[in-house]
């Protein structure tokens, strides 16, 4: 289990990167695993659906790639980095509110094979994601 | 911007806040469908003290001329639900009436309307308001166990109680009512008496619920919100809102007349999207026929008892047929949408 942050109500891993747009990437290899963070979740409210992104297509770093519906907002979802969609999360289109109930780990979005890696180094570290979330 | 005095006990229980018609309210607890399906299924409280209270006292046919709807001869019973129209027939506002004595009554209106009612009764009448808005917070319990809870069986819908005990607790008025379409009670009392209560409730494993299941509540049932599907440039008739009673005067009656003669060229219907399509339609959203607009959307949301988008709007007369299946486009992708009546749950 890694080292969890509460930043107000919202709860952050510190051994994710994140986004200015809310995504989080978890780096296992040459593989980026992407969701949401427990910020966007609470920030969304009730998630009611998820469009997911078709596989073995490369997209570009910003390209938006997937949509959360909500009660409150729907929500594109950027891609953090370059790279070929190898793997969607096949259980959110049944049941979405995975999302809501755990954002770090079932909740996860998409995989992405990265295709540069230099771009990892422009994500966020936890310490910055904490400054733009606090006290909102 | 204001905010229900339960909002830190509220936000303890797990309470997610946040702004409704211009106060802090808890928007949801465990998550709306699950708070939605306890109405349905069970029981959820929900605090709804943004609701607009207001005192009147004086003559009877005053309160009468302003009303659309009738209000009735028997104390303690509720006449609602109601409506202040304007010259040309259109809602100012949309209200429950609560007769308490000989010329004394309590209004319940809307969040958003409360201070322009207040205002435009003062202006029309010499009828003397107090806001007792901020002295009182509002519960509502509401599901098919609600009775279990609070007993008081032989009360019958839009009856009420004054200055009754529950869970030990004073209430200034107990009423056999809510807006979810099942059974249940609303509760106006002090903010100390509220808290006691709703904390008692909670520890009878009662589910906690906020304005998000209380929305897609009304919304299965075609209940209109002020704001949304009604406002001052809609009226009763095109809302097939029949609240009024044209066997008295009020304001607004000439305009109800002609428009009766004229008919309408809209309607408010209800409309079902197919089962398992997992989106919640936008407000102001295009209701299509073979790529002609022939309605919008003024609610939406997504039923969680139907499993399925649901909403209501207004659809040009011509098109206005129950059954016929039409078309709305969200984030660029066509959706068959059934015109449907109300209740779109039954």
């Amino acid at each position: 289990m890694s080292d969890q942050v509460k930043v107000g109500n919202y709860v952050l891993l510190k051994d994710l990167y994140y986004t200015d747009s809310d995504e989080y990437v978890r780096i296992e290899g040459d593989v980026a695993v992407v969701g949401i963070t427990d910020y966007a979740q609470k920030k969304l409210r009730d998630i009611v659906g998820v469009d997911l992104p078709e596989t073995n297509r490369k997209v570009s770093k910003g390209d938006p790639v997937a949509t959360i519906e909500s009660v409150k907002a729907a929500a594109d979802i950027l891609s953090p980095l370059s790279g070929e969609m190898i793997e969607v999360n096949d259980e959110l289109r049944a049941s979405p509110e995975i999302i809501n109930q755990d954002p770090y780990n079932k909740g996860w979005l998409f995989k992405l094979k990265i295709l540069n890696s230099n771009e990892i180094s422009e994500l966020w570290k936890w310490e910055k994601y904490a400054e733009k979330i606090k006290g909102d | 911007m204001n905010t229900t005095p339960l909002i830190e006990f509220e936000e303890k229980l797990g309470a997610s806040t946040g702004e409704f018609a211009g106060w802090t309210m808890p928007m949801s607890y465990r998550g709306y469908k699950e708070e939605h399906m306890a109405v349905r299924n069970n029981v959820a409280l929900f605090d709804i003290s943004h609701m607009g209270r207001i005192i009147i006292e004086g003559k009877e046919e005053e309160l009468q001329y302003l009303l659309a709807g009738l209000v009735g001869e028997s104390s303690l019973r509720m006449y609602g639900p109601n409506a202040f129209l304007n010259d040309k027939a259109t809602f100012l506002d949309d209200v429950m009436v609560y007769k308490l004595a000989e010329n004394r009554w309590l209004i319940v209106t809307n969040a958003v309307n409360r201070e322009k009612v207040i205002d435009w009764i003062r202006r029309n009448s010499s009828l003397n308001v107090t806001d007792a808005t901020f002295d009182y917070c509002m519960l509502a319990l509401q599901g098919p166990n609600s009775t279990r809870l609070i007993g008081n069986d032989e009360m019958s819908r839009l009856q009420f109680k004054v200055n009754v005990k529950v869970f030990g607790e004073n209430v200034f008025i107990l009423s056999r009512s809510g807006w979810t379409g099942e059974d249940g009670f609303e509760l106006i009392l002090k903010p100390d008496a509220a808290h006691q209560v709703m904390s008692k409730m909670v520890h009878e494993k009662v589910e906690l619920a906020g304005l998000i299941a209380r929305d897609s509540l009304r919304q299965e049932m075609g209940f209109v919100l002020y704001g949304e599907d009604i406002d001052e440039s809609t009226n009763p008739v095109e809302a097939r809102y029949w609240l009024y009673s044209l066997e008295k005067e009020f304001i607004g009656r000439e305009a109800i007349l002609s428009i009766l003669t004229s008919g309408v060229s809209r309607i408010r219907v209800g409309f079902k999207f197919e089962r398992n399509e997992k989106i919640v339609p936008k407000k102001d959203g295009s209701i299509t026929v073979r790529d002609k607009k022939i309605g919008k959307i003024t609610s939406a949301t997504y039923s969680p008892f139907l499993s399925r988008p649901i909403g209501m709007g207004y659809i040009n007369s011509t098109h206005a047929l129950f059954g016929l299946k039409v078309e709305h486009e969200h984030r660029g992708k066509k959706y068959e949408v059934k015109i449907s009546d109300f209740p779109l749950i039954k």
